[in-house]
């Protein structure tokens, strides 16, 4: 379910003017460009509010950052506190 | 809504500026002509508090909140007519110590924090290169991981106090392919081997603070120097320089405030064709347009300081107050060397420098056009 919200906003928020319709949860979203210094700003908006988590700034790493499954597992973990 | 600041900001005001009348303004037209900054100075300024005005007792500083912070680099401004000497402690705060106190371990602000609030040591931010200002996070400076130890290679320009610097914030890329998430901070000693540091750039204004380019050839940086977690510098950057881009020009107020008053006696000493200068329509417009620059540069640095202090996050209020404080202060400049006429135009007076010092402005801390861009950002542009 976190997936499927990331790659939908990933798909409609960053990624509109490109058609793509799928983003592979592996694939690496910094070496892609799909994530850069002003997108990511979008991206920890979207995920305070639509997962009720609070990002700080030490958490912005590559560690949770780099891939759809490495947010999902960050998103897990912040919300098991 | 209370636009007056308390009691205790307007002490802190009056104390920064008769510190400053009677400790920062000895031969400052020297001093700017021959590019010097003397570690008394700063020491003093540490003394008294400025550079701990914002930090927390435990570590030497005032503990003061944002909005008294700016009352107090306000007053400083005002009463301190060096404004090399503000820019540069100012640069040092935002994009140091604060890097520090809030990324850095026990150990680190224990090492650095107290005797940077005190004036015992000076600090310099080296994230600017060669090859990449506005562009910053395109950096190339490498820092390679070897056992307990990285490995520094690369080089780095415009490092606001490096000359006198004791210890740098410096930022380097683990892996390039990482772009702006490989981007890491690391704190260096002066001595470190394989660390040099250049002479200092001459430069148009601000020039009691110097600045010089850096090399790092192989140079061995302990990994217990590492600020934060790797990758994790494009955010402290990020971080640093909102705060810098709220209170860096904080000072610039003051001076506004000291110009527009000097403007003001001026005119109405200086008589030309049998009257006050001041009683022409062409000079007096421009001593309204002044005072009207000064009041709307002031509201808007002081809310952007008080929506960091409400809301902790401030970007879109930094970057217009930024923007449009330095870029009133060129013009008011200019109109200030047009007021005084030739005697505008000589060093004694005073104003020529202020106009050379205020070019700065619109180009440290991200050029006026990056403000524009990150404003329009919000705009959803």
């Amino acid at each position: 379910m976190i997936a499927k919200d990331i790659e939908g906003f990933l798909l409609a928020e960053i990624l509109a003017d490109f058609g793509k319709q799928a983003i592979d949860p592996d694939a690496d979203l910094i070496e892609q460009r799909v994530i850069d210094s002003l997108t990511i700003l979008k991206l920890v908006a979207f995920l305070e509010e639509s997962c009720g988590i609070t990002v700080l700034d030490e958490d912005i790493v590559p560690e949770n950052f780099s891939t759809v499954n490495s947010l999902v597992r960050f998103v897990e973990q912040k919300r098991r506190g | 809504m209370d636009f007056d600041l308390t009691r205790e900001q307007q002490e802190l005001k009056d104390g920064a500026i008769r510190f400053a009348r009677e400790e920062l303004n000895d031969k400052v037209i020297e001093r700017d002509r021959d590019s010097v900054l003397s570690r008394e100075l700063v020491k003093k300024c540490g003394q008294f508090g400025m550079q701990g005005a914002g930090f927390p007792e435990r570590y030497g500083g005032l503990d003061l909140d944002i909005v008294s912070t700016i009352a107090l680099m306000e007053g400083l401004g005002y009463g301190c007519t060096d404004a090399g000497l503000i820019f540069a402690l100012n640069g040092q705060m935002w994009t140091v110590q604060m890097p520090l106190l809030k990324f850095g371990s026990d150990e680190q602000k224990d090492h650095y924090l107290t005797g940077l609030c005190k004036g015992d040591l000076i600090g310099a931010n080296a994230m600017t290169e060669p090859g990449s200002g506005s562009d910053a996070f395109s950096l190339t400076t490498t820092a390679t991981r070897d056992g307990n130890y990285y490995i520094l290679n690369g080089a780095k320009t415009f490092s606001t106090l490096a000359p006198l610097a004791d210890v740098f914030l410096v930022y380097a890329t683990v892996d390039r392919r990482k772009r702006f998430m490989g981007i890491t901070a690391f704190l260096v000693d002066n001595r470190t081997p394989g660390f040099t540091i250049g002479r200092p750039i001459e430069k148009m204004g601000l020039r009691t603070a110097p600045f010089a380019e850096l090399g790092f050839n192989n140079c061995l940086i302990p990994a217990t120097n590492r600020l934060g977690r790797e990758g994790n510098g494009a955010t402290i950057f990020e971080d640093s320089i909102e705060w810098e881009r709220t209170c860096i020009l904080a000072g610039v107020l003051g001076a506004m405030k000291r110009q527009l008053e000097q403007c003001i006696a001026y005119s109405r000493q200086r008589k030309q064709f049998g009257k006050a200068i001041g009683k022409n329509q062409s000079i007096a417009n421009k001593i309204v347009d002044m005072t009207l620059r000064l009041e709307t540069a002031r509201l808007l640095l002081y809310k952007a300081a008080w929506t960091k202090h409400a809301h902790g996050k401030a970007a879109l209020d930094a970057a217009m107050a930024k923007l449009y404080v330095s870029e009133s202060w060129v013009k008011s400049c200019l109109d200030a060397v047009q007021i005084h006429g030739g005697y505008g135009y000589t060093t004694e007076y005073e104003v020529e420098r202020d106009l050379r010092d205020s070019i700065g402005g619109t180009l440290y801390s991200g050029t006026s056009e990056i403000q524009r861009n990150i404003i329009a950002r919000f705009l959803g542009l």
